[in-house]
């Protein structure tokens, strides 16, 4: 394999492996926060949404 | 007796007479980065060890880094082990907060096109004529992350480390300058102007503490020889979000942090010896370092920009800039570049998601590239 | 009426409009801290000031009213 192609590959496998598994774990943590939903604590003042 | 005077006053001119043209150089260069990180601010914790141990290892006849040498020493038990850049990754998990990236967690994609420095100047370096292992630590300098940097660099080019590491910090606190013109260029005015709605509070403590653990096992399974890295950021922060542990998440990001940030600095330092670091190769580090800093930019803000138009306008392109992982300062400048254009726009939470997402991308690519090189039987 | 809203979590550093004063659109409301960085607050429209809401060294959120514009 010429260095072109090694690097090519890194490119393509790395760029795309590193998307990847971030996404995953982006849809990970939806699930996450889907599981276990944040509940608004209750302020001294200010009106809440 | 007089022979005896004479010998003892050569011994003293030994220094002198062993000093070649390159300490001189290196001697002088040290200064420098000392000047850079004293006078000018430039990531000072780590610029003025580095420096002073440049000027140390460039003493002649001190050997400071031979067999025994303290430097030496230090470099053997914490660099060539890999001890340090850990540690230091503790220290940085247990002071990351990573809210603003789990309010809206597709911000983690725009950190993994940060990444993008990484691979393209790999394959600039190739060109240029460096070794596969050597590219592969010069890409890493996009990782725009000292401790990933140094880690992937004392595994595949121990003797690129001077210049690596020198090139990774000084560009990390030169991102303010790098990336505005970039952002200007690739953004449109009307890009420039979206205003991002406030983040509001959507994260749990459970799920604050379940993230670091869920993080490591799955970027872990993916990506194996990545765990050390992964795995030591993210026990840092569960140090953190678990609350349980008040004195070891102090100790991470307090004292192991500094005492490792002396040790670590000192030992790059003296891997700066004059015969090793005065060398055309360097100064074409120093200059594929910049290119991928600013491919990570370009990419961020591609990736921006897409993300702006899948989400019809809810994102700013601008806070692409930010995925790249240098922390905080990349997120400062989005906001400050944000509300440079339009006044009424407050990036600094959204831009500080996609800056730590830049974290976890910049550990995660360097993991994957472990990896894919075992698979093309390299490390 | 139009509420000056806090952009994000920080904490008030100093208040520049006065009550009564006239402000300009993206004029400084107030001044934040967030992140270690230093944030302008803006008038979002030109008109009056009537109302500040927050002092100094008070945490805001972005539900918080820092000032009312009429």
């Amino acid at each position: 394999m010429n260095d072109l192609g090694f690097g090519l590959a890194l490119l393509v496998v790395g760029m795309g492996g590193t998307l990847l598994s971030l996404w995953i774990l982006s849809l990970l943590v939806l699930l996450l926060k889907r599981f276990f939903p944040y509940e608004e604590v209750k302020k001294a003042d200010g009106p809440s949404h | 007796m007089n022979e005896a005077l004479w010998a003892g006053f050569e011994g003293l001119l030994l220094g002198v007479s062993h000093l070649t043209l390159g300490h001189l150089v290196m001697l002088v260069i040290g200064g420098l980065l000392l000047y850079l990180g004293i006078r000018h601010g430039f990531e000072p914790l780590l610029l003025v060890p580095i420096g002073f141990g440049a000027i140390l290892v460039n003493i002649p006849l001190a050997g400071l880094m031979e067999k025994g040498g303290i430097l030496r020493t230090f470099y053997d038990a914490g660099v060539l082990t890999e001890i340090f850049p850990l540690l230091i990754f503790v220290g940085i998990g247990a002071m990351t907060d990573f809210t603003p990236l789990l309010e809206n967690p597709k911000i983690l994609l725009l950190g993994a096109a940060g990444q993008f420095g990484i691979f393209s100047t790999l394959l600039l370096a190739l060109a240029l004529g460096f070794t596969r292992p050597e590219s592969v630590s010069i890409g890493i300098i996009g990782a725009c992350d000292g401790p990933t940097a140094i880690y992937v660099t004392s595994r595949f080019a121990p003797h690129l480390l001077g210049a690596v590491s020198v090139a990774a910090y000084s560009y990390m606190s030169l991102v303010p300058l790098i990336q505005p013109p970039i952002m200007k260029l690739l953004t449109t005015e009307r890009e420039k102007n979206v205003v991002m709605a406030p983040v509001r509070k959507s994260v749990s403590g459970r799920t604050k503490i379940l993230f670091p653990i869920v993080a490591t096992v799955l970027t872990s399974i993916i990506a194996p020889l990545g765990t050390p890295l992964m795995g030591m950021i993210m026990l840092g922060n569960l140090l953190k979000e678990s609350g349980v542990v008040a004195r070891l998440k102090q100790a991470s990001e307090q004292e192991i942090a500094n005492v490792v940030t002396l040790l670590l600095g000192l030992s790059i330092g003296a891997t700066m010896q004059a015969e090793r670091f005065l060398k055309i190769e360097t100064l074409l580090i120093m200059v594929l370092g910049l290119v991928a800093i600013a491919l990570d930019t370009v990419m961020g803000l591609l990736f921006g920009k897409l993300m702006c138009l899948a989400t019809r306008g809810k994102i700013n392109p601008l806070i692409g800039a930010a995925g790249i992982s240098a922390f905080p300062m990349a997120a400062r400048v989005a906001q400050t570049e944000g509300q440079r254009y339009n006044k009424k726009n407050y990036l600094l939470m959204h831009a500080m998601g996609a800056n730590t997402g830049g974290q976890i991308g910049s550990v995660m690519a360097a993991a994957i590239m472990l990896s894919v090189l075992r698979g093309l039987g390299i490390g | 009426m139009t509420e000056v809203m806090a952009p994000m979590d920080g904490k008030i550093l100093h208040v520049k409009a006065k009550v009564g004063e006239r402000v300009q659109e993206d004029q400084t409301v107030a001044v934040m801290e967030a992140m270690k960085m230093e944030i302008q607050i803006v008038a979002p429209v030109a008109g009056t000031v009537v109302e500040i809401r927050v002092e100094p060294g008070q945490a805001v959120d972005p539900d918080t009213i820092v000032a009312v514009i009429q």
